[in-house]
């Protein structure tokens, strides 16, 4: 093969060497780091819910009206709500609510198991009543659901609770097992709440955060005359429809209240907009690396070939083929792109502990290494084909024509 | 100077010559330029100092009355936490050592618009004293804010953000207007000019690059209309909240606290206070944490609150990369047009022509590259930036202001030596003899 002769001729434009091998090496290091964070964003952010989220509605009512500085009254106007929701043709099921999951805002507290030295752990909580489960479209794995008496307990302060906990809390606090009829406790060794129920996944108000999965849910029916708040899980397909037809069915039951209807993805992507946006910008910097750096070897190679001009009419003139020139290009330069991503390997490792040093950088994966080596070995190809493709097209006459 | 002219035209006589590659050059630089000063300026805003006249005389304090066995945050045990109970905001209120002092958190109400055609809406709602607007230098276009009697009554005055102001009076000066806010009505005192603080350092505990409140309402209101705080409750004790009496005699965490303290004997005398009350407490059985108040200043709060998020630092990073490849790549294509008018340079050599002065018009022809490049990075480093200002749809706020532009131009001149300085020392060496003979 060529590889004595495409040696001598890069030792004597050491400069066009350098400068390629440069740029792929850094280039790989830029499009692997980016890559990598830009996949983890999209992890966290596709990560399952747990929840039938495409089909969930989350209401705010907020009451103004006078009448609602009688519990009583706030009791029955949230009934009310429940019945209208519950038996509207396209909902599933309803539950009252207070903070929603995904949102970024929304109560958690510490708690361990019972008795154990372990220290406590963070918990994100949420009051549903027995309709619940069916509204966030989890799926109970374990125990029983809550039933009414369940709700009617969460009134009275000093017995514990029955609750229903997520696997994932339920795998942190209890690892050997045997949930269901176990107690949780705060910090101070108080019992706090008995398990009934496992379900298998759910998000609580803080998806991105170490604990998103940690959720347990409590008994009962959070309303007062500052707010009452539904989650309604919709026929598949029926979502964009109910979205505006229930403001007017809730106000129109009672008309003192600011009623707001949001989709639950809505609420998601506004949590993680931050998280979007940082996808969008690190992808944007990926695809114009490597529009950049193609360039850059297409302007390089293009150079180069002009310069040999002569040397190319040459050799045609002794007998080499288009084939052979087409290949003696296309193999110098995938010599020096190799050489690039060889650099290119060590450069990344070394940017990745850089950006772990001070910034995020999640550990790399070889795989992506491998792929980000391959597009650019792809791209670094391709960009010298279109001057490669030039330098077979020099006549054999051009060697003598110029001397 | 002239010399420097001459040179100047013959730099873009060369750049006229060949448009297409020149071009191509432009853009190539103009990438980097423009991802770089993008990614500079959002560095810049989000790690700036949002009140640089007085950001070392602020102080935002803090008291250590978390759990006895378990600091507030584990990971900096040295910290205490960064709000205060009511109960002890209220009562260090009472000091008379600051300039300026206000305890504040952000509430929530409903507020009924007088017009008909509105529907009542939810509001944010800051509530704290008539040193916040003097402390933090709040813009006013129309009034300005209450004063101390106020905040004692305390009297039924608000003061509105332009925003409001827009949205609730068309932007009239509405000064004496009257609001509707839950059960009753208050009287407009001040309308503020637009004011965007970022970081919001004010308020440590939320969206550190949000929107301030729309309506600013005397703190003494609190538990008149029984205000709960919409921002961040943090309590360690198990009892459970029945009312907003208990919420307010708790020890929970909901009250944010600062004070402006002009010299270092204020500032020690007001420590001196803090360490007095909480000793004092101390004998009532609070407090069971090491003495540990803090008075930490603007730039100290929001270094421990970490509110350059960790992908800000990254992209800076990786877009100075990025433009260091960009740069790579001009050296590649300013090589090859370098060389290939190696001939005409053996020309201008041989007739007498110095290196020096060949060197500098192919450097100088490069920073002409390097400065259109800058020029054409700063544009779309401006629309990027309303992109993403669009895209997060929090009112964000990023801009280039002079600095920036200046930063964008200089790492424009910058990109131009480091890419032009090899190609035209390359050119500058070239041996007339070789030239000539070819001819």
């Amino acid at each position: 093969m060529e590889f004595g002769p495409i040696f001598r001729a890069l030792l004597n434009n050491r400069t066009r060497f350098w400068l390629i091998l440069v740029e792929v090496a850094l280039t790989l290091a830029i499009v692997v780091n980016c890559t990598s964070i830009f996949l983890e964003k999209r992890q966290s952010f596709l990560a399952p819910t747990g929840m039938d989220t495409d089909n969930i509605l989350a209401i705010t009512t907020e009451p103004f009206g006078e009448n609602f500085a009688d519990e009583e009254f706030v009791e029955s106007v949230g009934e009310a709500d429940l019945r209208q929701l519950r038996s509207h043709p396209s909902i599933i099921n309803a539950t009252p609510i207070h903070f929603f999951p995904l949102s970024g805002s929304g109560s958690s507290i510490g708690r361990k198991a019972a008795g154990s030295e372990i220290d406590s752990v963070g918990v994100g909580y949420f009051m549903v009543d027995e309709h619940g489960i069916d509204t966030l479209g989890t799926n109970l794995i374990e125990g029983r659901n809550f039933n009414s008496s369940d709700i009617e307990l969460s009134s009275d302060d000093d017995a514990p609770q029955n609750i229903i906990i997520t696997k994932a809390f339920a795998d942190r606090v209890f690892p050997d097992g045997n949930v269901i009829g176990s107690r949780l406790s705060n910090r101070d060794n108080e019992i706090t709440e008995t398990i009934i129920g496992v379900v298998d996944s759910m998000s609580n108000s803080w998806p991105r955060s170490g604990f998103g999965g940690q959720t347990m849910l409590l008994p009962g029916k959070p309303r007062d005359n500052r707010e009452m708040n539904y989650l309604v899980r919709a026929e598949p397909g029926t979502i964009d429809s109910l979205y505006t037809e229930l403001d007017e069915l809730l106000v129109s039951l009672e008309n003192d209240r600011i009623v707001t209807v949001r989709t639950l993805s809505e609420i998601k992507l506004r949590y993680f907009r931050r998280t979007l946006m940082a996808m969008k910008i690190w992808a944007a910097v990926v695809v114009l690396m490597i529009i950049v750096t193609s360039l850059g070897i297409v302007g390089l190679t293009s150079f180069s070939v002009s310069q040999r001009i002569r040397e190319i009419g040459t050799r045609r003139a002794l007998g080499a083929t288009r084939a052979a020139i087409l290949r003696y290009f296309l193999l110098e330069n995938w010599l020096i792109t190799t050489a690039g991503l060889i650099i290119g390997t060590i450069l990344t490792i070394l940017l990745n502990y850089a950006l772990a040093q001070y910034a995020e950088a999640p550990k790399i994966d070889w795989i992506l290494m491998a792929g980000g080596a391959t597009v650019l070995w792809a791209a670094g190809l391709l960009a010298a084909l279109i001057p490669a493709l030039r330098a077979t097209t020099v006549a054999p006459e051009t060697a003598t024509r110029t001397v | 100077m002239t010399v420097f002219v001459y040179q100047l035209r013959l730099a873009f006589k060369s750049l006229r010559r060949n448009p297409v590659l020149s071009a191509l050059m432009v853009v190539a630089i103009g990438l980097g330029i423009a991802v770089s000063t993008a990614s500079v300026t959002i560095y810049y805003i989000y790690s700036g100092n949002p009140i640089p006249q007085k950001s070392d005389v602020l102080f935002h304090v803090e008291l250590d009355n978390w759990h006895p066995d378990k600091p507030f945050d584990s990971d900096h045990p040295e910290r205490a936490p960064f709000q205060l109970s009511y109960r002890d905001a209220t009562a260090i209120m009472q000091s008379d050592v600051p300039t300026y002092q206000t305890a504040a958190f952000r509430g929530e109400f409903i507020v009924f618009p007088d017009d008909d055609q509105q529907r009542p809406f939810r509001e944010h709602i800051r509530m704290c004293f008539s040193d916040f607007f003097l402390m933090f230098e709040v813009p006013f276009q129309y009034g300005n804010g209450w004063d101390e009697a106020a905040d004692q009554t305390p009297e039924s005055v608000i003061v509105i953000d332009s925003e409001m102001n827009q949205k609730l009076f068309g932007g009239i000066n509405s000064v004496g207007r009257s609001l509707k806010i839950q059960d009753r009505y208050f009287t407009i005192i001040g309308v503020l000019a637009p004011w965007r603080p970022t970081p919001k350092y004010y308020d440590p505990t939320g969206d550190p690059f949000g929107k301030p409140e729309g309506i600013f309402m005397p703190f003494n209101f609190t538990p008149v209309l029984e205000v709960y705080s919409s921002g961040s409750t943090w309590g360690w004790t198990p009892d459970s909240i029945t009312n907003h009496e208990g919420y307010m005699q708790s020890e929970m965490l909901w009250i944010q606290m600062w004070v402006q303290l002009d010299s270092a004997t204020q500032k020690q005398a007001y420590q001196d206070y803090l360490d007095a009350y909480v000793i004092e407490q101390k004998k009532l059985g609070r407090f069971a944490r090491p003495l540990n108040n803090r008075l930490l200043n603007v730039m100290t709060m929001l270094e421990e609150q970490e509110v350059v998020p960790d992908s800000t630092r990254s992209q800076l990073v990786v877009s100075l990369l990025f433009l260091v490849v960009c740069a790579i790549n001009l050296i590649g294509i300013l090589l090859g047009k370098f060389l290939s008018r190696a001939p005409e340079i053996g020309v201008r050599r041989a007739l007498g022509a110095s290196r020096s002065s060949v060197f500098i018009q192919h450097v100088l022809e490069c920073e002409v590259i390097g400065v259109l490049g800058g020029g054409l990075g700063l544009a779309i480093s401006v629309l990027v930036l309303n992109l993403i200002n669009r895209m997060l749809s929090t009112g964000e706020h990023l801009h280039l202001d002079l600095t920036m532009v200046g930063a964008g131009l200089l790492l424009s001149l910058v990109a131009g030596l480091i890419a032009g300085v090899y190609p035209s020392w390359r050119i500058c060496h070239v041996a007339p003899a070789v030239h000539l003979k070819m001819q």
